[in-house]
């Protein structure tokens, strides 16, 4: 019993590193622009089906694949800050970019459905059927590797937020926007840097889940969905309290599955995302951000 | 469409003008459309007016995006059909508590989230629409899950004393049910957009602290226009059960609240006739697309996106640019 | 004229008090016990360099946002806890130093959201428009178009509020909070952005508003203004009360000369 418990304890923290890249995404947009961008899920998708041709093309080299999905993330967050974001700035609505951005991820997913068909993919690399034993326990060296990639790239952009001056100025971006223009930097390369950074993270997110999720084009809709609630359980721009939710969300899927019901994991974060919003509407840590007026 | 033009009293006329007009078109449409397939389109390209309008209220006026739609849409389909089946209720009466169950799931979801911006409105919404699908999904004692509900009953015939029964197993009959209810919502919405309540309401789409300055319930008022949008889908899910005969938790998907976002997008938001010309169009036309299969879709996608970047009135803007050229003299309404 | 002077002989009854407001954002201390009383009828300013908190004491006034410790009282109501769109309703009107128009909204609409609070229809006709429906519009419309006369835009009321020049949108955020019909309306730093005629004409409205009855709140960085208005001014410095007087008396104060008149008075 016990070791079922560490078992999808271990399982919890794969999943859930791999969301917490998916949302520090959303939240470092959110955090510079306070715009959400829907298509972010399907760049996961994307970035899922691309590590998966590559790493089939090159004979299993799933390394490539995993460039591969981070180039074309990166590559996708760029057109849809410049094709979408960019335009409808001066507009300044809260809600355009989204829809537009709806718009994107039904016509991404549906390209996908129309060119990949909609039955699930296996996706297999090497490191799928290796199994490292530790007593009652086991590991896949892809979850290991899961682990190991997202937790790298969690602390390379934390340290890049907190420790550099791009970072500091990413951070100032969020806060001001005049701020940063008297850093010297133009506010709109650091959005799209932000684009960009966020972006090739979902692709990698993607490269890592391709082979833990049930791969189809709509993939993403689960994922973004778990995502969303992620950020604004941790709160939104907050990138320690997503961090926690992130991992809270993959122990809560993990566990639900275990001992309750595969259906029910959207039922019980939704409900923990309700009862978030009810008790502690700025999420798990509370963020103070006064409105200027 | 300025509504500063000084003769109220007149507008006032001219609407009244074009609701008649419009009940005429509803009256005279299925003597023109006599096949059941097209009769049976025109059906869903009312109750899918239902549900764009239903959402343009919230989304171009409140400037609330509700993506729950679907689920609202679901919510009213399985409930009023389960209260007929289960507990024997006449279909009139499962239909109210239906449209008003969906109206209060509305409002009671608003409220969680109405503290925070409009995206987090959105997002818990679209959570919300998930949860609703995974419910009618996996609920299966209530709701049979995947496999469905058959066989169900049109509305019950009517009968006045003296004149000819009104059966709903006829489409044509079933088409006046359906188009004549969404005509008066149209009407009590389009009364409402013009009242001091579509003021309000555009005053927290535009600032939602200035609008509190001048004595304006934001949360209320969002509370409200969410209802009104929630019920108005929960009416057309009523309605849908008995049109279609089979309930699936599939119809219901979260891709359907996207859809009705479309129509009101194309349409053009923040007019309540955009979003019946965006129904219309995205209903009827991919029936001259079927053959295209899932490009249909990414038509749809791309009509949003683009409509979004390049004509954010939708055809009501693109019919008045064109309007404008044609006749540069004209007076504008 | 300085009004200052009878009104201190003949003890006035407060229309707005605050007792030791506080205020902290995040280790800030916006504002730091702040008394004041404010008479009816009488022109109340608030001064200070920028970052001295006056905004956020109106922000505190207006319940925009609720302060951390202290009272307020507005004509005897306990203000404290009470949300920003329920003090309207007893009185209350403020406009924004950051203008905050309801910018793809006509001129006339926006002082029309203005009468939110004091529309008279049955709820009724609210669906479907009949005559008592009608009669509050042209009551209303009326006297929209009234307030606007009043600000002197009443020429502009089709355009859309976004599209009016700067000095013309603070006077349109004037004439949407009178429509709330206040007892005490609070004005942020109209003066901002206006050239000299256009301020000689703001001091004329606000002096035209004080015989009218409304008490005002003002908060401004024109010197010229304030002192030709003020019957009372509170000095603000890092949160703080620095000094509160009648305009002769912060003239002659060596501190708040020192601290604040000295830079802009020479």
């Amino acid at each position: 019993m016990s070791s079922i418990v560490l078992q999808q304890a271990i399982n919890g923290i794969v999943v859930g590193s791999l969301y917490v890249l998916v949302a520090l995404g959303l939240t470092l947009i959110y955090g510079v622009l306070v715009q959400i961008n829907f298509a972010h899920a399907d760049i996961v998708t994307l970035g899922a089906f691309a590590a998966y041709g590559v790493t089939h093309l090159l004979s299993g080299n799933y390394l490539a694949g995993i460039a591969a999905a981070l180039g074309l993330g990166a590559a996708l967050g760029w057109l849809i800050n410049a094709g979408i974001f960019v335009p409808l700035r001066e507009r300044g609505s809260e809600l355009l970019p989204l829809i537009a951005t709806i718009g994107v991820s039904i016509m991404l997913q549906n390209a996908m459905l129309a060119l990949l068909g909609p039955i699930p993919y296996a996706f297999d690399t090497p490191y799928s059927n290796q199994v490292i034993r530790l007593g009652t326990l086991f590991l896949t060296v892809q979850n290991v590797l899961i682990i190991l990639v997202s937790g790298v790239s969690i602390a390379l952009l934390y340290g890049f937020m907190k420790f550099t001056f791009l970072g500091k100025a990413l951070r100032a971006v969020s806060q001001d926007r005049e701020t940063a223009g008297l850093m010297g930097i133009n506010p709109g390369h650091l959005i799209m840097l932000t684009f960009v950074i966020a972006s090739a993270l979902a692709g990698l997110s993607g490269a890592m889940l391709g082979p833990v999720l049930v791969l189809t084009p709509f993939a993403g809709t689960s994922v973004i969905v778990k995502a969303f609630a992620i950020v604004i359980i941790g709160g939104f721009g907050n990138v320690e309290g997503t961090i926690l939710a992130g991992l809270l969300v993959g122990l809560i899927e993990s566990y639900t599955t275990q001992f309750l019901d595969p259906g029910l994991i959207d039922i019980v974060v939704f409900a923990l995302l309700l009862l978030t919003l009810a008790v502690r509407p700025t999420g798990l840590i509370a963020e103070r951000r006064e409105e200027n007026v | 469409m300025s509504k500063t033009s000084p003769n109220a009293a007149a507008q006032s006329r001219e609407r009244r003008v074009w609701y008649l007009i419009a009940a005429v078109i509803v009256a005279a449409l299925p003597l023109f459309v006599t096949d059941s397939y097209w009769r049976t389109n025109l059906i869903v390209c009312a109750l899918n007016i239902l549900l764009a309008i239903g959402l343009d209220f919230v989304l171009g006026y409140a400037g609330q995006l509700n993506l729950g739609q679907s689920a609202f849409y679901g919510l009213g389909a399985y409930s009023s059909t389960l209260l007929v089946l289960k507990l024997g209720l006449p279909f009139w009466a499962a239909f109210a508590i239906g449209t008003l169950m969906a109206g209060a799931a509305g409002a009671l979801l608003s409220f969680f989230a109405v503290r925070l911006r409009g995206h987090y409105l959105a997002i818990a919404s679209l959570g919300f629409a998930v949860i609703i699908y995974q419910i009618l999904l996996n609920w299966i004692s209530l709701t049979q899950g995947p496999l469905g509900i058959y066989g169900i009953a049109p509305p019950p015939t009517v009968a006045f004393p003296g004149l000819p029964q009104i059966a709903f197993g006829d489409l044509r009959n079933l088409f006046y049910l359906t188009a004549g209810f969404t005509l008066i919502v149209y009407v009590l919405l389009d009364q409402m957009v013009h009242s001091p309540i579509g003021e309000t309401l555009t005053a927290i789409r535009e600032d939602e602290v200035s609008a509190a300055s001048l004595g304006i319930d934001g949360p209320k008022w969002k509370a409200f226009a969410f209802a009104v949008s929630s019920a108005a889908a929960g009416a057309a899910g009523c309605f849908y059960a008995p049109l279609v005969g089979t309930l699936v938790p599939d119809a219901f998907f979260v891709s359907e609240s996207f859809m009705i976002l479309a129509m009101v997008i194309v349409g053009g938001m923040g007019t309540l006739v955009g979003p019946v010309f965006g129904a219309v169009l995205l209903t009827i036309l991919p029936e001259f697309l079927r053959s295209l299969g899932d490009m249909r879709l990414i038509i749809y996608g791309a009509s949003v996106t683009l409509a979004v970047l390049f004509m954010p009135g939708g055809i009501v803007e693109a019919f008045h640019l064109l309007r404008h050229r044609l006749f540069p003299e004209g007076e504008m309404r | 004229m300085n009004p200052a002077a009878p009104k201190q002989a003949d003890p006035p009854t407060p229309l707005l008090e605050a007792h030791r407001l506080c205020k902290n954002f995040g280790g800030v201390r916006a504002v730091q016990d702040i008394s004041l009383t404010i008479s009816a009828g009488t022109v109340f300013a608030i001064i200070g360099p920028n970052g001295a908190g006056k905004s956020t004491l109106l922000n505190l006034l207006s319940g925009v946002y609720q302060p951390d410790a202290g009272e307020i009282r507005f004509a005897g109501l306990d203000l404290v806890g009470l949300p920003a769109h329920r003090r309207v309703r007893h009185g209350l009107a403020r406009t924004f130093q950051k203008i905050r128009l309801f910018k793809q909204l006509s001129v006339l609409e926006n002082v029309l959201a203005g009468y939110h609070t004091r529309h008279s229809i049955p709820p009724l006709q609210y669906l479907l428009h009949g005559a008592a429906f009608r009669a509050d519009a042209r009551r209303c419309r009326a006297g929209a178009l009234d307030l606007l006369e009043f600000v002197g835009l009443a020429h502009r009321a089709a355009v859309p509020a976004g599209s009016l020049a700067y000095g013309e949108q603070r006077l349109l955020e004037i004439a949407r909070a009178l429509a709330t019909s206040p007892r005490l309306l609070m004005v942020d730093e109209p003066a901002a952005g206006l050239n000299g005629a256009e301020v000689a004409a703001l001091l004329r409205r606000i002096a035209n508003l004080r015989e009218r009855g409304v008490t005002i709140v003002l908060v401004e960085h024109n010197m010229d203004l304030v002192m030709t208005l003020a019957d009372r001014i509170l000095v603000m410095d890092y949160g703080e009360r620095l000094f509160e007087g009648a305009p002769g008396e912060v003239q002659a104060h060596p501190e708040v000369i020192a601290a604040y008149l000295g830079a802009e008075a020479l």
